[in-house]
């Protein structure tokens, strides 16, 4: 089988860390080939050299047998190489036909010829089964809409493997079947397709071939047909995963977070939430499963009192706390993983044992006074740090210093400290590796065990149907559907997630 | 621990690289007027530190700055602008005068601590409206501050020209207050230092004030470190929406620095009024404001670095009229160093920063790298 790209002894190193390490790779034509890998495994290095963005140190690269140097983007267009970015590098306010000529326009004698744009994609869409308006603007189109876009971008330049990173990271279970519908046509019309994603059903729902990196290095090739996601993990980690977590059975108890026909405004005013209710019983995780932007993130800063409902009641631990705010709900027992660690959940300039005892640091037990006591913060951090597996050179590090997984470990460590009854946690997983992910997860279950109540706020659905004993879905900052574990399919709550089915629901 | 170490020695050789820098741009336009750059800079370093006349200046010049370098940084360490030092200290200075003045007959031991009462209290008045501004109506402390610093000014001088002029001065040029009661003014450190065996001239003002203004700093420093408060302001300045999330009032947090940036503010002027003239005069030196941002900026807004960086300062301006007279180079060369130096430090730190971070990152890395072959053993973490 003669590669149309192959990669060989790929090396390429930056200051300190070794990125890409004697990686050889061969992508066959006409093959929907995966890259796996942590974060920081070397698959983003390892396509920027393939698209001419970075130079490798040492190793070869030869396109359709030819030995070729790739040393600017524009080279690897020429050579029919494409890349779709994870974060689309689209304009607004121009319509779909003049993103996709944007740069390269055709043109009839110095002068834009818009209508020749317009049928040339017009072409594309039909010979691809692309379902796109030339003439929609791209503000008003849905992101897996301009994610089409930014194919047809591709395409329109000559590519004849694209590059795809991480293109199911922003999109609806819907959005992601579309995705899959079109990338398999592509391949039936002998378009050649390296996929990279570390979600790995999509991996081998979508993947001929499946690459797997690791700190690096190759670490195998697999055949996706008889590939076991139980064995992929293993090879990305280098230890045994459990895919599956068992779920402890718990008794659910009392109610302990009830809320009651919220009204929360989000920016500019408008109402971001309108009318939700639900209630989170001790012993229970709660999912809000929703297509970001629907009233998610104004209704986690709402739980943890960072923002004021406009109409309706908040009960936390039976009591009244609508207008109590951040420090009286904390000191209720709230424990908040933010959606935004960097924003929201860490100063990133202060130190380790710092950030551990923020929102703590009113404890008596730091201190009787005016003055911290350092001896105590130190046992206490000594102690987080141990248990909760933060991976840090020195208490006094700072945090900024930290890879995401274990500034994450630091947020759940510190909000987990002195026995909270409420955990609200907004995407708690994202952006993490597969260790991490499985660490964070396994928390969220024990907190669950341990009789907490959990409102777990997700934008992956895979993860609260793994983790939640009930679910709503979330629409345009309503809870349009409510189910138990196991009682609605991927496929029928991502039709609630898209508005596109109603049902009345009432609080549980 | 000796890469820390490393990180901590070149994070104090920024500000010298700085002030090497700085002495190189000054070199240059020394030899632009036709002297010799050493020479100058030698005769400064003579004059400046092997007279006792200098060396007694240089601290009595340091003791405004010491102050007004720690009210700026007090708000700078809390994420505000307080450019307003500046009438906040000519509204200290002046209610301090006041009560130098206008009462009559008090004990030393009332007198002075009410005339510093009143200087702190004129320069929280002077705070409270900008940072009541800022928090009320999101005005911006920046515009707001340099307004009252113009209103400070016109006040003072109308106070000063029209109402409380001294009487006995009515018919003279000289514009201003009548003479303090005795009682108001601070004590010289003379008498203590030749106490513990150190001469100073006789003619040098140098008052208690300036272990005052050390002591502060001390204090606004161990405070800052290790109490929950100074947590909270770390926490504020770092990252004011995780400082939020963690319960911490900001609007307090900001509030309070503000008003410890003014009551500081409020004795820049003291060690001047109360200690040298005695008298509130229309010559009262002003500026000093501004000059403490350059102060708290060469010194990181650390209470510590403030000391050093308000002696460098007085050293530099005890220099600069040291090349004046004798060496015949004007003072506005050694204006342009002190400039310099400032422009260099504000590259350096940030050049220092972005090293030490990557440092820091790399030496994260390797311990995560490190322990995962040990991990896999473990299993169930």
């Amino acid at each position: 089988m003669a590669a149309v790209i192959e990669l060989t002894g790929i090396t390429k190193r930056f200051p300190g860390v070794l990125a890409n390490d004697q990686v050889s790779l061969a992508v066959a034509p006409g093959e929907i080939h995966a890259l796996v890998g942590e974060n920081g495994a070397g698959k983003s290095t390892l396509m920027k050299i393939l698209y001419g963005l970075y130079q490798p140190d040492s190793g070869s690269i030869a396109v359709r047998g030819q030995p070729v140097v790739l040393d600017s983007p524009r080279r690897a267009i020429s050579l029919g190489i494409g890349m779709v970015h994870q974060h689309f590098m689209l304009i607004p306010v121009f319509t779909v036909a003049e993103n996709v000529v944007l740069g390269s326009e055709p043109a009839r004698r110095g002068r834009l010829a818009p209508d020749e744009a317009r049928r040339r994609v017009r072409e594309l869409c039909d010979q691809y089964g692309f379902v796109l308006d030339p003439d929609a603007e791209l503000g008003a189109l849905s992101v897996g809409e301009q994610q089409r876009v930014e194919i047809i971008k591709v395409l329109y330049r000559g590519a004849e493997v694209l590059i795809l990173d991480e293109p199911t990271a922003v999109l609806t279970p819907q959005e992601v079947d579309d995705l899959f519908a079109n990338l398999r046509r592509l391949r039936a019309e002998g378009k050649t397709i390296v996929f990279i994603s570390h979600i790995l059903e999509e991996v081998l729902a979508i993947a001929d071939r499946i690459t797997v990196l690791r700190r690096g290095q190759v670490v195998g090739m697999l055949e996706a047909a008889r590939a076991t996601k139980a064995q992929i993990a293993e090879m990305m980690v280098g230890r045994p995963i459990l895919m599956e977590l068992p779920v402890p059975e718990v008794a659910a108890g009392e109610p302990r977070l009830v809320v009651e026909g919220a009204v929360i405004a989000g920016a500019r005013g408008r109402p971001a939430v309108r009318g939700l209710s639900f209630a989170v019983r001790s012993g229970e995780v709660y999912g809000i499963a929703g297509v970001e932007g629907n009233g998610q993130s104004e209704l986690v800063e709402a739980l943890v009192g960072l923002r004021p409902l406009v109409s309706g009641r908040l009960l936390i631990m039976g009591r009244d706390v609508t207008r109590t705010g951040a420090r009286g709900i904390r000191l209720l027992g709230v424990a908040h993983i933010p959606e935004d660690r960097h924003r929201r959940g860490l100063v990133l300039a202060m130190e380790v044992w710092e950030n551990l005892i923020l929102g703590h640091h009113t404890r008596p037990i730091f201190g009787p006074g005016l003055l911290l006591d350092r001896t105590a913060i130190e046992r206490f951090a000594q102690e987080r740090v141990a248990r909760f597996d933060v991976r840090t050179p020195s208490l006094r590090t700072p945090t900024l210093a930290l890879s995401g997984g274990n500034q994450q470990k630091l947020i759940v460590a510190r909000e987990f400290a002195f026995d909270p009854s409420v955990l609200v946690a907004a995407q708690p997983t994202r952006g993490l590796d597969i260790g991490a992910t499985e660490f964070v997860r396994r928390q969220i279950l024990d907190a669950k065990a341990a009789g907490m109540a959990v409102v777990l706020v997700s934008a992956m659905l895979e993860e609260i149907l793994t983790l939640a004993d009930r679910i709503g879905v979330i629409h345009a900052g309503q809870i349009v559907a409510e189910f138990a574990r196991g009682a609605a399919t991927p496929r029928e709550i991502g039709l609630y997630m898209t508005g596109a089915r109603q049902a009345e629901v009432r609080a549980g | 621990m000796s890469p820390r170490v490393r990180l901590t020695v070149l994070q104090m050789l920024a500000p010298l690289l700085a002030i090497g820098f700085g002495a190189l741009v000054a070199s240059g336009i020394i030899l632009a007027i036709g002297k010799n750059p050493l020479d100058v800079y030698g005769l400064m370093l003579r004059f400046s530190l092997t007279r006792a006349d200098s060396v007694a200046a240089i601290f009595f010049k340091a003791t405004p700055l010491i102050f007004a370098g720690l009210a700026v940084a007090l708000s700078f360490r809390a994420n505000l602008w307080n450019i307003g030092v500046e009438g906040q200290y000519y509204v200290g200075a002046f209610a301090a005068a006041w009560v130098g003045f206008a009462i009559r007959g008090l004990p030393s031991g009332v007198h002075l601590p009410l005339a510093v009462l009143a200087a702190l209290a004129g320069g929280v008045t002077w705070a409270l409206l900008p940072i009541a501004l800022k928090l009320r109506r999101g005005a911006h402390e920046v515009i707001t501050t340099i307004m009252m610093n113009y209103i400070a000014s016109a006040l003072v001088l109308y106070l000063l020209a029209d109402v409380f002029r001294d009487p006995a001065q009515a018919g003279t040029p000289r514009v201003r207050t009548p003479e303090f009661a005795p009682n108001a003014r601070v004590p010289l450190l003379r008498p203590a230092l030749e106490a513990v065996g150190i001469g100073i001239p006789e003619h040098s003002a140098l008052n208690w004030f300036l272990p005052l203004g050390v002591v502060l700093c001390l204090v606004a420093a161990f405070l800052l470190a290790r109490s929950r408060f100074g947590l909270e302001v770390r926490a504020v300045a770092g990252n004011p929406t995780a400082a939020e999330t963690a319960a911490i009032s900001i609007g307090r947090v900001q509030f309070m620095m503000f008003l410890a940036s003014g009551a500081v503010a409020g004795l820049v002027g003291l060690s001047d009024v109360l200690g040298f003239f005695g008298y509130f005069d229309i010559d009262f030196p002003k500026g000093l404001g501004f000059l403490g941002i350059s102060v708290a900026l060469l010194a990181r807004n650390n209470p510590v670095g403030i000391l050093v960086a308000a002696l460098l300062f007085a050293f530099l301006d005890r220099g600069a009229q040291g090349v004046q007279v004798f060496a015949d180079v004007p003072r506005e060369v050694i204006t342009i160093l002190q400039a310099v130096i400032i422009l260099a430090i504000v590259v350096a730190y940030e050049l220092v920063t972005r090293y030490v971070r990557t440092q820091r990152k790399r030496e994260a890395e390797r311990v995560i790298l490190a322990p995962v072959a040990a991990a896999a053993g473990e299993g169930g973490a």
